[in-house]
C-alpha cells in the first residue's frame, strides 16, 4: 500500500527534476528556438531516447537483421499487409469520429475485402481496385478536433509521441478485432505474436533509414523530433486531401452549367 | 511645406504597383522545365553510380554533380535560419564551408552504397513561393519503392534543388531543427555548432576512406 502511494509521487518528482530550463526571454534566438522546439520535458525524454537506442541496438535491430536475411521484400509485405488489415476497424471508428464519411467507407471496404478476397489480410486487393490506406488513429482524430500537440514525449519501448498522441495507446489496444472476441489463452498468443512480428518488419523497413540518420545527424534526437511531427502533420494534410465527397448516382445531381 | 508629407506619400503611392510587380519579375520554374532537369539530373547522377569506376572515382563525381544541381548556398542559409543574425562574418563563412563538404559527403555515402538503382519522374507541381515539386518513385534492389519529391527553384536563371521530400519529411527543415537543438543545447553558441559539424566532417570522411 505506502509503496502504491508512494510510486506517483516519485514519477512526479522525476518528471519535475527533468523539466528544462528555458532561456531568458531577452536572449530572443535562443528563447524563440526553445518555444518552436515545445520539449519542456527534454531531459527525461532524452533518459528514454537513450535507454530505448540500447535497446535496440542490442535487441531489436539484431533480430531485424536476422530476419531480413531469412525473408524477402515480398513476405515482409504480407506482413505488413496483415497488420494493416487488423487496423481497419480502428481506422473506421476514428473516421467516423472525425466525420470523414468518405475516408469511413473506403476503411469498411478494405477490411471486408482484405479480410475475405486477400485471404485475411495477406493480400491488398481493395488497393488495386481503388481503395489504399490512409492512416488515421485517435491522436489525429483529436487533431481534427482542434486538440493541439502538445510538449513532445518520447516514451520507453513506444519512442516518439506527444501529450495529444499517447491517448492511442489505449484507445488502439481496446479498437483492435482480437479485442472483441472473449480473452484466451490462444486470442493472448496470437495478439504477442501478431504484435512481436509487425514491429520487426517494421525496424527491418527501417534499417538504413534509422542507420543513416543515425550516422549523418548532429542531434539524431533532435532530428527523430523533427521527423516525428512532419510526419503527423502530413498524415492530418492527407486524410484532408483523401477526403473527396462526391455525390452518388441515385442522388438528384445539380444541375449542369 | 506644408505639401512635404502629401508629396511623400503620393510619392509612396506611386512606388506601390513597382513593390506589387518586384516578386513577379523573379523567373519562376515552370514545371515542365522542373520535370526536365530532375529527369537529367537524376540519369546523370545515375550514370555515375551504376557506372563502371572505382568507389573513389565515383564519390569525387558525384560531389561534383551535387554542387552543380543542388542549391547548396540557399539551402545553408535556411538550415542555419534565424542564426544567420547571430553569427560573425567569419562564423557564416566557415559554416558555408563546413555545409558544403557535410552535403556533399552525406548524399554521396547515401547513393554509393546502392547500386542498381532506378527512378521514374510521376509529375510535377507548382507550389506557392515560385517553387516547383517533382514528384519521382525511386526503387532500389531489396527494399520497397519510395516516393521521393523534389523541390526546384530558380537560382539566378537556372534550375537548383532546394529541398528533397519523403513521406511529407522535408529534409531542409529537418535539418534546421538538428542544428538548431546543437545550438540551444550549447547555451545559444553558434560555436557550438562548427565544432559538431567539424567532428562530423571528420567521421564521415573516415568511413568514406
Amino acid at each position: 500500500m505506502v509503496l502504491k502511494k508512494t510510486v506517483p509521487f516519485l514519477m512526479l518528482g522525476a518528471l519535475l527534476a527533468g523539466c528544462a530550463t528555458p532561456p531568458p526571454q531577452s536572449d530572443t534566438a535562443a528563447y524563440q528556438a526553445y518555444q518552436e522546439q515545445n520539449d519542456p520535458l527534454q531531459p527525461t525524454n532524452r533518459v528514454f531516447y537513450k535507454v530505448n537506442d540500447v535497446l535496440d541496438n542490442n535487441v531489436l535491430k539484431p533480430v531485424a537483421i536476422g530476419y531480413k536475411d531469412i525473408t524477402t521484400t515480398g513476405f515482409r509485405q504480407h506482413v505488413d499487409d496483415f497488420a494493416t488489415n487488423l487496423g481497419e476497424p480502428a481506422r473506421l471508428v476514428n473516421f467516423m469520429m472525425e466525420g470523414k464519411s468518405r475516408l469511413a467507407g473506403t476503411a469498411l471496404v478494405r477490411f471486408l475485402m482484405n479480410s475475405t478476397v486477400g485471404i485475411g489480410g495477406i493480400f491488398d486487393p481493395a488497393t488495386s481496385v481503388g481503395y489504399p490506406e490512409t492512416n488515421t488513429d485517435f491522436g489525429l482524430t483529436l487533431a481534427d478536433w482542434g486538440v493541439g500537440e502538445g510538449p513532445y514525449l518520447y516514451l520507453p519501448l513506444l519512442g516518439p509521441s506527444d501529450v495529444r498522441d499517447a491517448t492511442n495507446i489505449p484507445i488502439e489496444f481496446l479498437l483492435t478485432p482480437t479485442a472483441a472476441p472473449p480473452a484466451s489463452t490462444g486470442l493472448s498468443v496470437f495478439s504477442y505474436s501478431e504484435t512481436g512480428l509487425s514491429l520487426v518488419n517494421t525496424r527491418t523497413d527501417l534499417l538504413g533509414p534509422i542507420d543513416q540518420i543515425k550516422e549523418t545527424a548532429l542531434d539524431p534526437y533532435a532530428t527523430f523530433r523533427s521527423l516525428y511531427r512532419q510526419n503527423r502533420a502530413s498524415q492530418l494534410k492527407q486524410i484532408e486531401k483523401r477526403n473527396v465527397l462526391t455525390t452518388p448516382d441515385w442522388y438528384p445531381q445539380p444541375a449542369q452549367k | 511645406m506644408a505639401n512635404t508629407p502629401r508629396r511623400v506619400m503620393l510619392g509612396a503611392l506611386a512606388l506601390l504597383p513597382a513593390l506589387a510587380l518586384a516578386p513577379l519579375a523573379r523567373a519562376d520554374v515552370s514545371t515542365s522545365a522542373a520535370s526536365a532537369f530532375i529527369t537529367q539530373a537524376g540519369n546523370q547522377l545515375l550514370g555515375v553510380i551504376n557506372g563502371p569506376d572505382s568507389t573513389a572515382q565515383k564519390a569525387a563525381a558525384l560531389r561534383g554533380i551535387v554542387e552543380n544541381i543542388v542549391a547548396v548556398d540557399q539551402v545553408g542559409q535556411f538550415v542555419l535560419g534565424r542564426y544567420t543574425n547571430v553569427a560573425t562574418p567569419a562564423q557564416k563563412t566557415e559554416y558555408m564551408q563546413l555545409f558544403h563538404d557535410l552535403l556533399a559527403y552525406n548524399i554521396t555515402a547515401q547513393i554509393r552504397a546502392d547500386k542498381g538503382i532506378t527512378f521514374k519522374v510521376n509529375n510535377a507541381q507548382a507550389q506557392p513561393g515560385g517553387t516547383v515539386i517533382v514528384d519521382t518513385t525511386v526503387n532500389r534492389p531489396s527494399a520497397a519503392p519510395t516516393d521521393v519529391g523534389w523541390v526546384v527553384q530558380d537560382v539566378s536563371g537556372s534550375p537548383k534543388i532546394v529541398d528533397v521530400v519523403v513521406e511529407g519529411t522535408s529534409l531542409r527543415v529537418t535539418e534546421r531543427s538538428d542544428y538548431a537543438s546543437v545550438i540551444v543545447s550549447n547555451g545559444g553558441q553558434v560555436s557550438a555548432l562548427l565544432a559538431a559539424m567539424q567532428k562530423q566532417v571528420a567521421h564521415v570522411k573516415s568511413l568514406s576512406q
